[in-house]
């Protein structure tokens, strides 16, 4: 909030709706690495390798695409899979042989980005203009379908908070519908029309922003709603009592870093599609640079803690924004790279502190 | 409730006969039950039965022909020096370790666990020292870890937090433990707050066998007293209670059943903690002349 105001003061652009509609375009790409991340990071471990499974899912897909001429959507299908895979593949690995994730994602991050040139042509690049990939993150949504869209998301949300409060009044337990409800329905009904309304002053809701506000619906549901979810949270606070408790912890741990890989890939993806395609450095060049860096530093800023079991994935909304907020409005302030670097890190080493000290705070001496 | 207690002490002191006959320690109860041995009112067979239970880490002996029953609706405080064998012993009860000889009987007949899950399966929940709570949780969810009650598929996989939450009501009021707010964070709660959640945890699915590793070593001591009245609510329920305990003063005199002392591996003594005195437990704990031979 202090951000938004402190760049609207210092540059005219910063709050104009196309500018704000860039903002939340560009952060879509770290927010859905980030979203995946979060599942790591909840059961205390870390994947460095994002940022390469991205870029390796997306030349996977650009080159299905573009040499073997297969259909978007399958092309899009395997680079997603071939995340999900890599990331099942280094879970294992941690979990086999209790390797610290650090080392192994490290690893595997290095390997991918091996891979990565090797697949590319000689080009060292593969243009996605006209193929039709590109649709992906420039079509926009606007009237009728957009209100729709905006609709079904608040009912569903709607739908869930009524189901559960329904169940506590018939099981007697307290319950209220101001509370349960009508005040939670009522907050994201109207972020989401606010957005709405915004955007649709311009060309609509762009796709990238739609996709990844269903993803992190769909993964707000799975980390709070189901067994899967309170089982990071389990693993990520007391591994040993999880597994005492009859948790496959190896399992869930696994599976986080299964979504994590799969989300990396989906955020290459939608990535290529934007700046219409892939090269030497996709997914952030050798090591992951900026993109993972600002992936992990959206999900700590975001709240989720880096020692595991807090924090919530809605987080990586925030993150990913504040983290495009400073970049954005430090860049419309005319402000030199070397000054937006140094003003992210500091960004981050204050969000790892402040981390820090609520686990200090809420369990001390521990 | 004396009587009460001599009446347990009676039944717990007989299922020799019933489960294995093992002499050694028959002779001993013989000896130590005196004068009131003829009068048996009633007779419960034990539901877990140790016999001649034997366990070496390398060449670390820890337990040496140990046998021990428990029956239902008795505390057993199990109570012995550092290195005595205490939770080696509830370990192989627990299924964690298997023993290198011996026999482990259940309901009478003769069982191998072969693991933790196996054990509790089977109605034997073990709470541990260090609890094994999750300090992110609440207790809900803490007492429902690894259990959770779920709706059908197309309730799309959720957790029935409300059907889990009133189920947990249902057990913590049955204990006297409604106290215990549901929604707070474990991390949140006092020490005595966590143990009865720990404990209320084991119960949840209605046990037969409870084992208590060291529930009050960091409990002040009003609460200490709180999971004193909340164990023998257990055996009143008519599970069958092991409790590991230093506190023999405070805790285990005031809140057993029967005393139980290992000393270096093997059975040392067993007293009735209606007739023991501190001093004759600790005694014998440490290996004291006078409380073998009062012991046999």
């Amino acid at each position: 909030m202090t951000l938004v105001l402190f760049f609207a003061t210092q540059s005219d652009v910063f709050l104009t709706s196309r500018n704000l509609n860039n903002l939340l375009i560009q952060s879509t790409v770290t927010g859905i690495i980030a979203l995946g991340l979060v599942f790591v990071l909840l059961v205390g471990e870390i994947d460095l390798s994002v940022a390469a499974i991205s870029g390796v899912a997306s030349v996977l897909m650009a080159m299905l695409v573009v040499d073997s001429e297969l259909p978007i959507p399958l092309a899009i299908a395997v680079g997603v899979a071939a995340g999900v895979a890599i990331g099942a593949v280094s879970g294992r690995w941690i979990t086999l042989l209790g390797v610290p994730s650090f080392v192994v994602t490290l690893g595997v991050g290095l390997v991918l980005n091996g891979v990565q040139l090797i697949i590319l042509p000689n080009t060292g690049r593969y243009n996605l203009l006209n193929t039709g990939v590109e649709k992906l993150a420039s079509t926009n949504v606007s009237g009728f379908t957009a209100w729709l869209l905006v609709m079904a998301g608040i009912a569903l949300f709607a739908l869930a908070r009524a189901t559960s409060t329904r169940a506590r009044f018939r099981a007697g337990l307290p319950a209220s519908m101001a509370g349960g409800v009508v005040v939670p329905v009522a907050v994201v009904a109207a972020l989401l029309i606010a957005t709405l309304m915004f955007l649709e002053n311009l060309r609509g809701l762009p796709m990238p922003v739609i996709l990844f506000i269903s993803l992190l619906g769909v993964m707000s549901y799975i980390s709070s709603e189901t067994r899967f979810g309170l089982y990071l949270y389990a693993i990520g606070n007391n591994a040993e009592a999880a597994r005492r408790a009859g948790i496959k912890v190896e399992r869930i741990k696994i599976m986080a870093f299964a979504i994590a890989g799969g989300m990396a890939a989906f955020g290459g993806i939608l990535s290529a599609s934007r700046i219409l395609g892939v090269s030497v450095s996709s997914g952030g060049g050798v090591g992951g640079g900026a993109l993972l860096l600002e992936s992990i530093a959206a999900a700590v800023i975001g709240g989720v803690s880096l020692f595991g079991g807090r924090g919530h994935v809605v987080g990586a909304l925030f993150g990913a924004l504040i983290i495009a907020t400073v970049s954005n409005g430090l860049n419309l302030m005319g402000v030199a790279n070397e000054a937006r670097l140094i003003v992210t890190g500091l960004l981050l080493v204050i969000a790892v502190s402040i981390d820090r000290g609520i686990e200090r705070i809420a369990a001390p001496g521990r | 409730m004396g009587a009460d207690l001599q009446g347990r002490r009676r039944r717990a002191n007989l299922q020799g006969q019933h489960v294995g006959f093992n002499k050694k320690s028959f002779c001993r109860r013989l000896f130590q039950q005196g004068a009131g041995f003829s009068i048996i009112d009633r007779m419960s067979l034990p539901i877990l039965s140790l016999k001649g239970i034997y366990k070496s880490f390398g060449g670390v002996k820890a337990l040496v022909d140990v046998s021990l029953d428990l029956v239902p609706g008795e505390v057993v405080a199990l109570v012995g020096d550092n290195g005595a064998g205490k939770s080696t012993l509830v370990k192989i009860m627990a299924g964690v370790l298997r023993p290198d000889q011996g026999k482990y009987f259940f309901e009478g007949s003769e069982s191998v666990v072969h693991g933790p899950a196996e054990a509790s399966a089977m109605g034997v929940q073990t709470v541990y020292q260090d609890l094994a709570l999750c300090n992110n949780l609440d207790a809900v969810q803490n007492l429902f870890l690894g259990r959770e009650v779920t709706g059908p598929w197309w309730n799309g996989f959720r957790i029935s937090r409300a059907e889990c939450e009133k189920r947990a009501k249902g057990v913590l009021k049955r204990m006297r433990l409604d106290s215990i707010s549901l929604n707070r964070h474990v991390g949140a709660m006092s020490g005595g707050q966590r143990q009865n959640i720990a404990i209320a945890r084991s119960i949840l699915w209605e046990p037969k066998v409870v084992l208590l590793d060291e529930p009050t070593a960091a409990l002040s001591h009003a609460a200490a007293e709180q999971v004193g009245i909340l164990v023998r609510e257990l055996a009143g329920h008519g599970m069958a209670v092991l409790v590991i305990s230093h506190d023999i003063h405070n805790f285990v005199l005031e809140n057993s059943d029967r005393i139980e002392v290992l000393r270096l591996g093997r059975n040392q003594a067993s007293f009735s903690s209606s007739e023991a005195t501190g001093e004759q437990v600790v005694n014998s704990m440490v290996g004291g002349q006078k409380s073998r031979n009062l012991s046999g």
